[in-house]
């Protein structure tokens, strides 16, 4: 599962890969628009369905925090 | 009333002393009764507005809150996964049309008092209304800060219907969140999670902290009397001129002027409300990351009016296009058009994002221009940002310090071109003013007359000494230094001949007094 948000990851932002900190949305590394390319894509491979009360900072925040919010969707 | 007058000078030293003098479980009401005072002395009458609007988002809060709790009481007793899943979507239906409700409810109030000013002169034409009519409107329908906290309380209904943060059941509380008296002339825009945390906390008085929030406000009324205001003498007379054949070069001037005189107003109030609430021990998030030091308009939008764009881009974007129809419009248009497709409901919630952003700052068809401008901009520069790069590429350009200096020139024209819409009195005197800049720039005759636009020579000298200090401390703050930290570190000597020579500037050169409304802020009329 972390491989494929991962490829994800790399096709949209390959910033995000590299980035280390943990506020990706706010210092631009991640635009909105990149965020909802990378929700819809998540959403198609794992068949899941990612609320907009998900699409927060915090849960965006590095890449880490994603893999963590398509784990938890993916187990509910 | 205003943060640069005598009253709330008076208003927020008693607040202040009785503050920290108050047992630390009751400060915040210190803050509710400051704050009512404060709303009630700037609304100058009965404050009906914010009192209906915060009374639905109260209302609307403990229903969410409940129906979140029956939720969870109701899904605890059942075992099977789409009888569950069903019994969820009822609740969550039922909890999506109390919130439609309350935003039609407080957004009509919005829109209700927002366009009365283009409405009452209308009904006065037609006779229908009397002079009592006329004083009722004006002291009730007019309140103070309605834009700010009729958004802040539609976040804090979304917020609770999320389970980002609990319903507030102490009405006084709600009010003091949505009128806290430094951010609801002008923002910024809080959330409900952050600021409730802060008010809860105990808070203990440090000279340090009142120090630092003293001198950020002074900072700001710096920002405010010293430049905005004196650039205001060259910039009104300039858009206010009823003079035909003004050269290109003196709208040219007054545009760049008038892009200075936005940042300074508003980023001076902004550290003035901060700088206020710092000495309450309140943090206020930050509004303005120096913005014209963006290499990208998207990146401008991210460093000015900070909490307003987040607010659009949570509550209006992310909602649009993860909802049913957002969905499915994705859906559609990646099968129609495979490539393109992936951007479309990204394309029209930004659209939807900057024609609201637009209305939002004002009435005018200008503003929806101005909206839909920088819509296009951001859609087309975020579908293309892939081909840029490749552009970039095979253009051998690596991003240097001139490609910088290139793209922050490039952003400043952008927004020039925008501020034109929304400085220039109508469209028609934009038009006029683009022509002139293509048609009518006349250079030599500009630089000639640029004095005798209510600016004399020694006002611009000032204007360009003041300009170049504010220039010193951004690229202080850029390189992630802090200006207050900085002097705190220096001997006292130092210090004082700062805090003494600020003060002198500010009474020598601010702009006070005469016909010009020194405390009136620009993004007060937003």
């Amino acid at each position: 599962m972390e491989e494929k948000v991962l490829e994800i990851l790399e096709e949209y932002c390959e910033e995000a890969i590299s980035y280390t900190g943990d506020n990706m949305m706010e210092e631009g590394v991640i635009d909105s628009f990149t965020v909802i390319n990378v929700v819809s894509e998540l959403e198609d491979v794992f068949d899941i369905e990612i609320d907009a009360k998900y699409v927060v900072a915090e849960n965006f925040r590095n890449k880490e925090a994603i893999i963590e919010l398509v784990r938890q969707l993916t187990e509910e | 009333m205003q943060f640069l007058s005598a009253a709330f000078i008076i208003l927020w030293v008693i607040s202040f002393a009785l503050y920290y003098l108050a047992p630390k479980t009751r400060q915040w009401m210190i803050l509710a009764v400051a704050s009512g005072l404060f709303y009630v002395a700037g609304t100058g009458g009965i404050p009906i507005g914010i009192l209906l609007t915060g009374a639905g988002a109260y209302a609307c809060g403990l229903y969410l809150k409940r129906s979140l709790a029956a939720q969870k009481h109701a899904l605890s007793d059942l075992a099977d996964k789409e009888e569950k899943k069903a019994v969820k979507l009822g609740f969550e239906r039922r909890r999506r049309r109390v919130q439609i409700l309350y935003f039609v409810y407080s957004l009509g109030i919005l829109l209700c008092t927002k366009y009365m000013v283009v409405i009452l002169p209308f009904l006065r034409q037609m006779g229908m209304t009397t002079s009592r009519s006329d004083a009722f409107f004006e002291r009730v329908v007019m309140p103070l800060g309605i834009s700010f906290y009729t958004l802040t309380a539609i976040g804090y209904v979304v917020d609770v219907g999320r389970e980002q943060c609990g319903a507030q059941e102490n009405p006084v509380k709600l009010f003091l969140f949505l009128a806290y008296f430094p951010a609801i002339t002008q923002g910024p825009f809080n959330r409900f999670a952050k600021l409730q945390g802060e008010f809860e906390r105990e808070h203990v008085f440090d000279y340090e902290r009142m120090l630092f929030g003293v001198q950020r406000f002074v900072w700001g009324a710096f920002k405010k009397l010293v430049i905005a205001d004196r650039i205001n003498l060259f910039v009104g007379n300039v858009f206010g001129s009823a003079q035909e054949g003004i050269p290109g070069s003196i709208y040219a001037a007054a545009v760049v002027l008038y892009m200075l005189q936005l940042y300074a107003d508003f980023s001076g109030y902004m550290d003035m409300a901060l700088g206020i609430s710092e000495t309450f021990d309140i943090a206020l998030p930050e509004n303005f990351k120096r913005p014209y030091f963006s290499k990208s308009v998207a990146e401008f939008w991210r460093r000015w009016h900070i909490t307003l764009g987040t607010w659009f881009k949570d509550y209006v974007m992310f909602s649009f296009v993860m909802s049913g129809t957002g969905r499915k419009i994705g859906k559609a248009a990646k099968k129609r058009w495979p490539g393109f497709g992936k951007h479309v409901t990204g394309v029209i919630g930004t659209m939807l994002v900057w024609l609201l952003t637009g209305m939002w700052h004002g009435r005018t068809a200008s503003y929806i221009l101005w909206g839909v401008y920088y819509g296009i901009i951001m859609c087309v520069s975020l579908v293309l940002e892939r081909q840029y790069g490749i552009w970039r590429e095979k253009l051998h350009i690596k991003g240097g310090k001139c490609y910088s200096l290139f793209a922050v020139v490039r952003t400043c024209a952008i927004v020039f071109v925008a501020d034109v819409l929304i400085r220039a009195e109508s469209l028609s005197q934009a038009g006029e003013i683009y022509r002139a800049f293509f048609m009518d720039f006349r250079l030599k005759e500009g630089i000639l007359g640029v004095t005798d636009w209510g600016l004399s020579r020694y006002g611009f000298l000032l204007l360009a000494a003041a300009c170049l200090l504010w220039l010193a401390v951004s690229i202080w703050e850029e390189r992630g230094k802090d200006v207050r930290r900085t002097l705190a570190a220096c001997p006292m000597a130092v210090r004082w001949c700062c805090y003494y020579g600020v003060a002198l500037v500010l009474l020598i050169t601010g702009i006070y007094g005469g016909s010009y409304d020194t405390a009136a802020f620009l993004y007060q009329s937003f």
